[in-house]
């Protein structure tokens, strides 16, 4: 057996305690329609068509057993901008969903961006991604992502985007961010790597130098217990990070590593919902009492991990990768009047989630065996 | 007896072709009969992972490897890997294949160059050269042990 499958059993033994799961008055159904925004005839409209796409929303509907009043809110991340001098394609989708979430109607009550604003943590794409986001006039909110950290080590992030984490309470939902990506352990010093050799390692998915790189930490661990010391246990919490607080796929920094700590300490409540980005895929879980949405990213799309997708998620199409468009987009989260929880995936396509294994993102992993790379191991090369 | 005459030219033909092989790879005109030692495949397999290692790099946007190939993979500052992890969803074992972006049949080398000119917009590289073998070894070598399986979607 190997060590990632002696892990997941390992996560499913403490975490997936018998009778123990999220709040069940939380129903799911997922249908297609013509986005509104597009029907309305709004900017958003005049913007797709000049794209020449029809924008299709695909919808998980659930239904929240709490007392929470109807809002919504809007989900983008992983835009990975380049300098505009070196690619203008994620520039172009990064601003086509901007407008969109700008022209949502009713409006959003606010924007969560998910982490990965950045490619390479360059000042320059961090100033362009703040430049575009002064197109989302409502009010937002950031969490980091590894990209946008490690050159600086999120000194340029906090100073145009506040730092992390974060609460808030809207409308009987408490709100948390997280940081999940600024506490790895040290892998720079020893080797004297330079501040672009420390981001270019990190900014490699599948990269072994970085190592294990997510995480909360001891420190916000604590913060995330104080926060939520004095919320009802049965009260709605949204928990936002980058990457998703389970063991999915440990070589790809698909997890946080300290993800028993994290549900020791959201076991007593029993409405969590945890949204995050980095995986750059439709993805659905439950894990003991909390449940998890995998956000789109706008710039490409990440394969499924050949090992470890959740049985819970319907996976998304596999996509053309000829077509930029293909396989990525947004997310606009609602909290309905009678309590439910609609998410949107804003993808810019017809079809999101594939009706047929040969159509499957994870259609193919059952014929697919990998390893780990080799050359980035043998520093310095 | 004229038919048995000529079978027993034809057995003698054989025979000395048979003791002059074997005289041969005892002289080791014929290494690949040679038995193999540690030492031996210890070398071949540093010349297979070199060539998975400069791949590697390659895939992986590597600028000092592209320029010493003379290649440039991409001119939109994405690498392979940045669409396949660990060369994830590539499927190397399933070519040749009719390739529905392509429109034809096609070989991993027909759709790594695809992959390099369109999505990547980086120049076609040769498709016998150096830098398509050592991709071609690295997409494969990261992919061993999946099923053989030519032709499927």
């Amino acid at each position: 057996m190997s060590e990632i499958d002696r892990m997941r059993r390992h996560m499913d033994a403490e975490l997936r305690k018998p009778g123990e799961h999220p709040d069940r008055s939380t129903r799911i159904t997922r249908r297609t329609f013509l986005h509104k925004t597009f029907l309305t005839g709004t900017a958003v409209g005049a913007g797709s068509a000049a794209f020449g796409w029809l924008p299709l929303v695909n919808t998980i509907d659930m239904a929240f057993g709490a007392t929470a009043q109807p809002f919504k809110f809007a989900w983008i991340s992983d835009t990975h901008l380049y300098p505009k001098s070196v690619n203008t394609r994620f520039v172009d989708k990064a601003v086509r969903a901007f407008k969109e979430v700008q022209a949502m109607d009713p409006p959003a009550d606010f924007l969560i961006f998910g982490g990965d604003l950045a490619q390479l943590g360059d000042p320059v794409e961090l100033e362009l991604g703040n430049q575009l986001l002064k197109e989302v006039k409502i009010k937002k909110v950031f969490i980091p992502g590894e990209h946008d950290w490690y050159l600086d080590m999120g000194k340029t992030w906090n100073k145009l985007f506040g730092q992390s984490p974060w609460r808030f309470d809207h409308k009987g939902v408490r709100i948390i961010g997280l940081d999940t990506v600024g506490s790895a352990p040290d892998y720079w010093s020893a080797k004297k790597m330079s501040p672009k050799e420390r981001m270019d390692h990190m900014s490699v998915l599948d990269g072994t130098v970085a190592g294990a790189w997510s995480g909360l930490g001891n420190k916000q661990l604590q913060w995330l217990n104080d926060a939520l010391a004095d919320w009802p246990k049965g009260s709605p919490v949204i928990i936002f990070s980058h990457t998703p607080l389970y063991e999915y796929y440990p070589p790809w920094n698909f997890w946080v590593r300290d993800w028993r700590e994290v549900h020791e300490i959201v076991r007593p409540y029993t409405s969590v919902t945890n949204i995050h980005g980095h995986v750059h895929q439709v993805l659905y879980n439950e894990i003991g009492t909390m449940r998890s949405i995998g956000m789109l990213a706008t710039s490409w799309p990440w394969p499924y991990a050949p090992t470890g997708v959740p049985a819970l998620t319907k996976p998304m199409v596999r996509v053309d990768p000829g077509d930029p468009f293909d396989g990525v987009g947004w997310g606009s989260l609602s909290f309905g009047a009678a309590e439910r929880i609609e998410n949107d995936y804003m993808m810019w396509r017809q079809d999101v989630l594939a009706e047929s294994q040969v159509d499957s993102g994870t259609g193919d992993n059952v014929n697919q065996i990998l390893s780990p790379r080799i050359a980035d191991g043998m520093w310095p090369y | 007896m004229r038919l048995h005459g000529k079978r027993y030219v034809v057995l003698g033909a054989g025979a000395f072709l048979l003791i002059v092989g074997g005289l041969a790879a005892n002289f080791g005109a014929f290494a690949h009969k040679a038995k193999h030692s540690p030492a031996t495949l210890k070398a071949f397999d540093e010349v297979f992972m070199e060539q998975v290692r400069i791949g590697d790099l390659l895939f992986h946007g590597d600028p000092a490897m592209q320029e010493e190939f003379g290649v440039t993979l991409s001119k939109t500052g994405m690498a392979c890997a940045m669409c396949h992890p660990m060369s994830a969803d590539i499927h190397p074992h399933e070519f040749p294949k009719f390739q529905e972006q392509m429109n034809e049949f096609a070989t991993l080398r027909d759709m790594t160059n695809w992959c390099i000119e369109k999505p990547n917009e980086g120049e076609k590289i040769d498709p016998n050269g150096g830098a398509m073998k050592a991709l071609e070894a690295y997409m494969y070598w990261s992919n061993r042990g999946s099923k053989l399986d030519p032709g499927r979607h």
